[in-house]
């Protein structure tokens, strides 16, 4: 029934170390087509570094990427956990790395995604779109499938309907409702008398304005 | 039509239309958005225009969001009125959007019923706005 896409490569990049901060030079940073980020774990000191814009947007992309970053000749394993996007123009502004070690056990959230059509006249409402899940850190699954294919009305895909890859655990709360196959909801059209409910609402408006 | 219940003042100042969205501005909750990416006031009549445009067009199966909520008054003076004799009566409800601002949210349907139902609910809005996707869909 269900599946899962298998996970995502180790991503090399090569990162120089930051000796200015603020505002001013990370914006600097930003026009000579470099990423700041910063990398720490594991009780060591937090390394502030560059990264080259294209190939770290490249490697980012989808989720829980694993980035293996060489510094000065040093590599260092890590983990994407938290990336900071421009809402418009959609270029990041910053990342957060975690240091990760080989076989280490590390809690990430996989999206969980849909594949197959439900029965004729089925809704079908994805309540959640990620599960937590900890796995090792060099076998994150990209994503977690699941079949709705022929599902009805009625029926519920709960976290532990998932069929997880080998060697993670789910952290989600089991009972979790992912997945809630319905009845189509009457949605209101807005097609009885709508200038007479267009003059009541501003009628109304003033009305509440005025209650206070 | 959405109409705050009770409000602590029934005038305010106009809301401030700088800067940008600093939150909302990821599709949450359905798979498909409306981003806003010119700063607006959205009425109230705007936002349900808007979603009966989307509504009518998936017909049944799909599921809208509304991000946004018109709770800000704005006031007007009446026609041919000398200036002066304080602020004018509220006459309309609207959301201060910034650019970045994710409006209403859509799931359930396919990709090309999403895409013209929030083309047809953007030409219902005073804004400049671009269809957006949720991050890790597919």
């Amino acid at each position: 029934m269900a599946e899962n896409t298998p996970k995502k490569s180790e991503q090399a990049l090569e990162a120089s170390i930051r000796t200015e901060f603020g505002k001013g030079s990370a914006r600097r940073a930003r026009r000579a087509d470099l990423i700041p980020a910063v990398i720490y774990g594991h009780g060591a000191e937090a390394l502030h570094i560059n990264l080259p814009e294209r190939a770290t947007t490249r490697a980012v992309r989808g989720s829980n990427a694993l980035l293996t970053i060489s510094i000065n000749g040093e590599e260092h394993l890590a983990l994407a956990k938290e990336i900071q996007r421009d809402p418009l123009l959609q270029i990041i502004e910053h990342i957060d790395l975690l240091t990760v070690k080989r076989g280490e056990k590390v809690t990430v959230d996989v999206p969980v995604v849909l594949h197959g059509e439900a029965a004729p006249g089925a809704a079908v409402n994805q309540e959640h779109t990620t599960v937590s899940l900890e796995a090792e850190a060099t076998h994150i699954p990209a994503s977690v499938e699941f079949s709705i294919e022929g599902r009805k009305v009625g029926e519920h895909v709960h976290a532990s309907d998932l069929l997880l890859p080998k060697g993670s655990t789910l952290l989600t709360d089991p009972e979790t409702m992912l997945v809630n196959i319905s009845e189509p909801t009457v949605q209101d059209l807005g097609e009885e008398n709508e200038s007479a409910e267009g003059e009541t609402a501003e009628g109304s408006a003033a009305a509440s304005a005025g209650d206070a | 039509m959405l109409i705050p219940r009770r409000v602590k003042f029934r005038k305010q100042h106009h809301p401030g239309r700088t800067g940008q969205a600093t939150g909302g501005t990821t599709v949450s909750f359905g798979e498909w958005g409306i981003q806003a990416l010119t700063p607006a006031y959205v009425t109230n009549r705007q936002i349900e225009s808007a979603r009966i445009a989307m509504t009518r067009h998936i017909k049944r199966g799909g599921k809208v969001w509304i991000n946004i909520y018109p709770d800000r008054p704005i006031t007007k003076k009446p026609a041919e009125t000398r200036m002066g004799s304080g602020k004018g009566s509220p006459e309309w409800w609207v959301s201060n959007v910034k650019p970045g601002r994710v409006l209403f949210e859509l799931s359930g349907v396919s990709e090309e019923v999403a895409r013209e139902a929030l083309r047809l609910a953007i030409h219902k809005l005073p804004l400049k706005a671009r269809i957006v996707r949720r991050e890790g869909g597919e």
